[in-house]
C-alpha cells in the first residue's frame, strides 16, 4: 500500500547557477596580489620602526599627526566626560564616610604641623640668608606648564602617557612632570619625566616604567640617600639605601635633587613628594634594605599633569 | 563605501580606545580597536583586513606618540590573517568571531613583548601575563556588540545567493 504522504526534494544545484562569490572582494584577489599587499605593508611598518626608533625625522609628522587628531580626542573626552563623571561620582559615593574620617583625623594632624613648619620655615630663610647658603634647585625655581592628558597608558607594559603640551610650550626632553593639586606652589607628587616632545605634544614616561629612576631621600632623615625605581604592580621601592640608618615605615620620601652621589646632577628639583614608605626590611643577602614605597599619585589614571620647565636665565 | 565605514568605525574605537577605555585601569588590557578590526577583517577578508590594520595602528602610535610602525606592523598582520580566516574556513560560524578575538589577543600581547624586548625597550613579560585573562575575558565581551554592529555595517552578501542554491520541490 502506497504511502499517502507528500514528498519534498530539496534538489542542490540543479538548475540553479551558483552566484558568483561576492563579499570577499580580495577573495577575487590572486594569491600573489594578496601577498604582495601584505608584503608591502609589513615592509612599510618595518621601515616606520626604524626611522622612528632610530632617528626624530618622523617627529615632526607624528607630531602634526598628533595635532589633527587634537580636536576628535577633545570632542570624544566631552562626549564621554558625563559618564565617566557618573561612574567616578558612585565610585567616591562608596569611599566617602571612610575617606571623609580619615581625612578629618589627617587635617588635625596636618594642622599642628603646620605651625611648626611655618615657624622652621621662616628661621630656615633667616639663616640661608645670613650663611649665603647654596642650595639645589627647588620646584619654585622652574617654569610651570599646566597640561591635559592625552591618553593614558595603552597596555599593562606601557609605562607612558601623552600630553597636550609640547615644544610650542616650552617643554623639553628630560623636563620633571608632577601632579597639580591644591597648594599654593600648585605642584603636588612626582609623577615622570618628559622622554619625547613633539610641537604641541609630549610623551612622559611614569615612575613605574622599568628604565626609570629618580634619587631620593626621606624626608625625615636626608641622610637617607637612595634610588626610586619600580617595584612590582604599581609599587615603587627605595634602592640602594645602606642598612644605617633605618627608614621607617610610614616615612615620606621625596626627591633628593642634586644631592645625589656621583658626577652627574639629577634632573629633578628637591622636595618633590614621591610615595610613603610601606614595609622596610634587610636580609643578609643584600647589603641595602629592602624598602617598598607607594606613590602618592595613582599613575595608572591621570587627568592632568604640570611640566617643571626650566627658567631661561637672560 | 566599505572601506570609508571601516575608517570610520576603526577612527571611533580608536577615539573610544584613546579617551574611555584607558581611563580605567581595569579596562586597560582590553582593546576596543583590535576586537573591531578582528570583526571587520572577518568579514570582509584579509587584504582588507591588512590594510585596515595598517592604518589602525599608525592612527594609534601618532596619537600615543608611540614608536611608529609597532602597532601598525601587528594589527596589519592580525587583519590579515584573521580576514585569511574568514575567507577560507570560518564563513559564518558562530564561534569565528570569539575564537579569533581570543587567539589575537594572546599571539597580540606576546608580539608586542616580542617587539617591545627586540627594540630594547621594557618588556615585562609578568606583567604582560598576569593582564592576558583579563584582556581575553574583556575582549571576549566586548566581540558579541562590537561584532553585532560589524556584521550590519558588513553584511556577508554571499548569504542570499546561497539561499538561491536550494530549490523545494513537490
Amino acid at each position: 500500500m502506497p504511502r499517502n504522504r507528500t514528498v519534498r526534494i530539496a534538489v542542490l544545484g540543479s538548475s540553479v547557477q551558483r552566484a558568483a562569490p561576492y563579499g570577499f572582494p580580495s577573495g577575487r584577489s590572486s594569491a600573489i596580489k594578496r601577498r604582495i599587499v601584505v608584503g608591502c605593508l609589513v615592509l612599510l611598518s618595518l621601515v616606520l620602526i626604524t626611522v622612528s626608533f632610530r632617528s626624530s625625522a618622523l617627529d615632526g609628522v607624528q607630531g602634526v599627526g598628533a595635532t589633527v587628531l587634537r580636536p576628535f580626542e577633545i570632542a570624544a573626552d566631552r562626549v564621554t566626560r558625563p559618564f565617566r563623571d557618573t561612574v567616578g561620582w558612585f565610585q567616591g559615593l562608596v569611599n566617602a564616610k571612610d575617606e571623609n574620617a580619615k581625612l578629618k583625623a589627617q587635617v588635625a594632624q596636618l594642622q599642628q604641623q603646620q605651625i611648626q613648619y611655618a615657624s622652621a620655615l621662616e628661621e630656615n630663610v633667616q639663616l640661608r640668608a645670613d650663611l649665603n647658603y647654596q642650595a639645589p634647585p627647588k620646584v619654585a625655581d622652574f617654569g610651570k606648564v599646566n597640561a591635559e592628558v592625552v591618553a593614558n597608558p595603552q597596555s599593562v607594559i606601557e609605562d607612558t602617557i601623552t600630553i597636550w603640551a609640547g615644544s610650542s610650550n616650552g617643554v623639553e626632553n628630560g623636563d620633571v612632570v608632577v601632579e597639580p593639586t591644591g597648594n599654593p606652589d600648585g605642584t603636588g607628587a612626582l609623577i615622570g619625566t618628559v622622554t619625547r616632545v613633539t610641537n604641541d605634544v609630549s610623551r612622559v614616561t611614569l615612575l613605574t616604567d622599568n628604565e626609570s629612576a629618580v634619587t631620593a631621600t626621606d624626608l625625615s632623615d636626608p641622610s637617607v640617600i637612595g634610588s626610586v625605581r619600580p617595584g612590582s604592580g604599581s609599587s615603587l621601592i627605595l634602592d640602594r639605601v645602606p642598612k644605617q640608618p633605618a627608614v621607617r615605615v610610614g616615612d615620606t620620601i621625596i626627591t633628593a635633587g642634586s644631592l645625589g652621589q656621583g658626577p652627574l646632577k639629577s634632573l629633578y628639583p628637591r622636595g618633590i613628594p614621591i610615595g610613603t614608605v610601606t614595609s622596610q626590611s634587610n636580609n643578609d643577602a643584600n647589603l641595602f634594605q629592602n624598602i617598598a614605597v607607594q606613590p602618592f599619585v595613582d599613575l595608572s589614571s591621570i587627568q592632568s599633569v604640570i611640566v617643571l620647565t626650566p627658567k631661561k636665565s637672560d | 563605501m566599505d572601506a570609508l565605514k571601516a575608517g570610520l568605525v576603526l577612527f571611533v574605537a580608536c577615539l573610544l580606545q584613546l579617551s574611555v577605555l584607558t581611563e580605567y585601569e581595569a579596562f586597560r588590557s582590553a582593546s576596543i580597536v583590535l576586537v573591531a578590526l578582528l570583526s571587520i577583517a572577518l568579514l570582509r577578508g584579509s587584504v582588507f583586513g591588512a590594510v585596515a590594520g595598517f592604518a589602525t595602528g599608525l592612527l594609534l602610535d601618532t596619537a600615543t606618540l608611540g614608536t611608529l610602525g609597532v602597532t601598525s606592523l601587528l594589527m596589519t598582520l592580525a587583519g590579515f590573517w584573521i580576514g585569511r580566516y574568514g575567507e577560507t574556513t570560518a564563513r559564518d560560524r558562530f564561534h569565528a568571531p570569539y575564537l579569533s578575538v581570543a587567539v589575537v589577543t594572546l599571539l597580540y600581547a606576546f608580539g608586542q613583548l616580542l617587539l617591545q624586548f627586540m627594540l630594547g625597550q621594557p618588556a615585562p613579560a609578568g606583567a604582560a601575563v598576569h593582564a592576558l585573562p583579563g584582556a581575553l575575558l574583556l575582549n571576549l565581551l566586548l566581540t558579541l556588540p562590537v561584532y553585532a554592529l560589524a556584521r550590519r555595517l558588513f553584511p556577508p552578501a554571499e548569504l542570499g545567493d546561497r539561499v538561491r542554491e536550494v530549490r523545494l520541490l513537490g
